[in-house]
């Protein structure tokens, strides 16, 4: 068990930045995900923190010592790979045997810890096999076994379930998380998918471009999203964005679109200071903040027309058009409008988020 | 690597073809049997057996051939009167030393190209390919010199040195390739595990070994059937069994049943190599071409 804290690293590859002056502290115990798209640097973070890659400058402590010149061997730390890694020419047994075997580990406390392994991973009966003869789960139980039969001080799962079907990945994210509780082993997750992240972190560390975007719970990244691109990049269907108009003086402000006019709540108005001399704000709700109907329930309600209706099972995902626009609305199976009728939309405006229109950080 | 059933069908063309085909692969065997089939029986013969001839046209004087009676005398001959024990013993340890050694170090060059960036990589692989492409008889006469001086001349160290300078390149290109293939997420994954970069790279020499098995093969091959190299460096003190076998020809007397002879020692071992490894042998040269 290890504090994690990267302080100030910088990774390039050639003259080009992956990582730019990436500050974290991961809480001893907890489970901290890195959340971001392909090429946003959170896989070389990973591999850096496990040694695999050379940290250009700063400084990667576990606890009260500085690991950067320490070879993955002298880390501690167990990692599952994205492709799992397995040794391919040997068994299932060997496969988990090995960190115990490569530390000098005798036979006895070998057999005792993977039996162990195999027994919490449900995989006792795979022992004798090769991985080619395991399906994908399987597989990644292995290489999770592989890292947890050492007891390390960090695990580093870098996009473990990304290959397993839907079905079996929900089911993963279940185990995964629950593992980690048992265990009480500090875990650093990679991932590119916003639901594993939401569902099994602790922490979440949004990462785009090399830099960290935010840093919070996940009901803090998506609550209280810091800019527009996390609001955008955490949720789904992901978050409506229109670019508005700002009007007013004091305390009445309002936004303004082509197909609306909304007056924002008292507190709403004092997050935003000063901003309305800008005259532009980028406004953003999620799907299920907005609501719809048929018959206009008040004078603010924004007037379009149904696009499209896509039926998600227990929701109903309605496109709107507006003038200039199309937003999507969360609604119910029951609801009975059809493509090219006029509609209503209220927005929820404890829900809502407005966002600067140049850089694009959030006002609230 | 899947084979899969190609689905055909008969056209007067295709069955035109499929006898052609029975027909050449018929011509062919005999083409290359009858060499080794005429030595093997040779072998078996005394001298004046052996060059009875049938009648040209005399079908059924075939029977010549299979009519006579089985001696040893050539096979004692050669370990009695010429020392071959001492020259297949040669012939073993300068195939066998430049083998081993090629490995040893073509592994661990073929490796580092594979997995380290530095710079002039690139420049440092076509070199050490280029060493090859100029033919043997080119670089004898300096190499002749160079090993001269340096007392290699006719000596079994000289000669597995000079069979290395031509194994060692193939074999960094070679296994290179299988490197290649291999995940490197399998040897993080080790080092994650607790392994030294030395135990990673030992820990997935399994996973070459095709390719090592293959080019073993091959560099035995080269070593063992060479006769350039054997004869101009190995002379006199390293004797293999080409060279050997050479000298049984002297200008007042071919000894034909002797060569016979050693030309089926020489033969059997690397027959009998191919055929236990065969299965290697196919699947390292088929390995390093399909990606999986």
């Amino acid at each position: 068990m290890a504090t994690v804290s990267i302080r100030n690293v910088w990774k390039y590859y050639g003259e080009t930045p992956a990582v730019k002056d990436l500050n974290i502290t991961c809480p001893d115990g907890s489970f901290v995900s890195i959340l971001g798209p392909s090429g946003c640097g959170k896989s070389s973070t990973m591999r850096m923190i496990a040694g695999l890659e050379h940290i250009s400058s700063g400084d990667i402590m576990f606890d009260d010592v500085r690991v950067n010149d320490l070879a993955p061997k002298d880390r501690d730390v167990a990692m599952v790979f994205e492709n799992y890694a397995l040794y391919p020419h040997k068994s299932v047994y060997e496969n988990i045997a090995n960190p115990l075997r490569l530390r000098g580990a005798s036979e006895s406390t070998v057999k005792e810890r993977v039996e162990g392994a195999a027994k919490l991973l449900e995989i006792s009966h795979l022992l004798g096999r090769r991985p080619h003869e395991l399906s994908g789960g399987q597989k990644q139980r292995v290489a999770i076994g592989r890292a947890i039969v050492r007891e390390p001080k960090l695990f580093l799962f870098d996009e473990p379930i990304a290959h397993l079907d839907a079905k079996l990945r929900a089911h993963m994210r279940g185990e995964i998380k629950h593992l980690q509780r048992t265990l009480g082993t500090t875990m650093i997750y990679v991932t590119h998918d916003q639901l594993e992240a939401l569902s099994m972190a602790d922490y979440i560390a949004v990462m785009h471009d090399g830099e960290l975007q935010q840093w919070g719970t996940p009901s803090e990244i998506f609550n209280n999203p810091v800019n527009a691109w996390v609001a955008g990049f955490v949720g789904e269907p992901a978050m409506n964005f229109l670019t508005c108009g700002i009007k007013g003086e004091g305390d009445a402000v309002s936004l303004m679109h082509k197909n609306f006019e909304i007056p924002l709540l008292p507190g709403q108005v004092r997050q935003l200071n000063g901003a309305a001399q800008t005259g532009v704000a980028r406004m953003g709700v999620r799907p299920d903040a907005l609501s719809i109907s048929m018959t206009k329930p008040s004078e603010a309600a924004i007037r379009g027309e149904i696009f499209v209706n896509e039926l998600l099972g227990g929701d109903m995902l309605v496109e709107v058009e507006l003038d200039d626009c199309r937003i999507r609305v969360k609604t119910t199976p029951e609801f009975a409008g059809k493509p090219g009728e006029a509609c209503y939309l209220t927005v929820n405006r404890d829900k809502w988020h407005v966002f600067d229109a140049g850089d694009g950080h959030a006002y609230f | 690597m899947a084979s899969r059933d190609v689905v055909s069908y008969d056209t007067p063309l295709s069955r035109a073809l499929s006898i052609f085909g029975t027909v050449f692969v018929a011509f062919y065997l005999v083409w290359t049997l009858l060499p080794f089939v005429v030595m093997f029986v040779s072998s078996f013969k005394d001298m004046l057996e052996a060059f009875k001839l049938p009648v040209v046209g005399d079908w059924a004087g075939m029977t010549v051939f299979f009519d006579f009676s089985p001696t040893l005398k050539h096979y004692t001959t050669l370990f009695t009167e010429n020392s071959f024990g001492t020259y297949i013993m040669n012939s073993l340890i300068a195939a066998g030393g430049s083998a081993v050694i090629s490995v040893v170090f073509g592994s661990l060059a073929a490796y580092s190209l594979s997995r380290v960036d530095f710079r002039g990589k690139q420049d440092l692989f076509f070199w050490i390919i280029s060493t090859r492409m100029a033919p043997v008889v080119a670089v004898m006469v300096p190499l002749y010199a160079i090993f001269r001086s340096l007392d290699l001349v006719g000596t079994l160290p000289g000669l597995i040195l000079a069979y290395t300078t031509f194994n060692l390149p193939f074999a960094i290109w070679m296994l290179k390739g299988f490197f290649d293939n291999v995940p490197y997420a399998i040897e993080e994954a080790q080092m994650v595990d607790g392994a030294t970069r030395f135990e990673a790279f030992r820990s997935i020499l399994p996973l070459v070994a095709p390719g090592i098995g293959a080019f073993v093969v091959l560099c035995v091959l080269f070593a063992w059937n060479d006769f350039l190299f054997a004869a101009i460096i190995g002379s006199g003190g390293a004797k293999t069994l080409p060279v050997a076998t050479r000298e049984l020809v002297q200008p007042q007397n071919i000894q034909w049943g002797s060569i016979m002879a050693a030309g089926v020692v020489t033969t059997a071992p690397m027959m009998l190599l191919g055929l236990v490894i065969r299965k290697y042998l196919v699947a390292g040269l088929t390995m390093g071409a399909v990606k999986e």
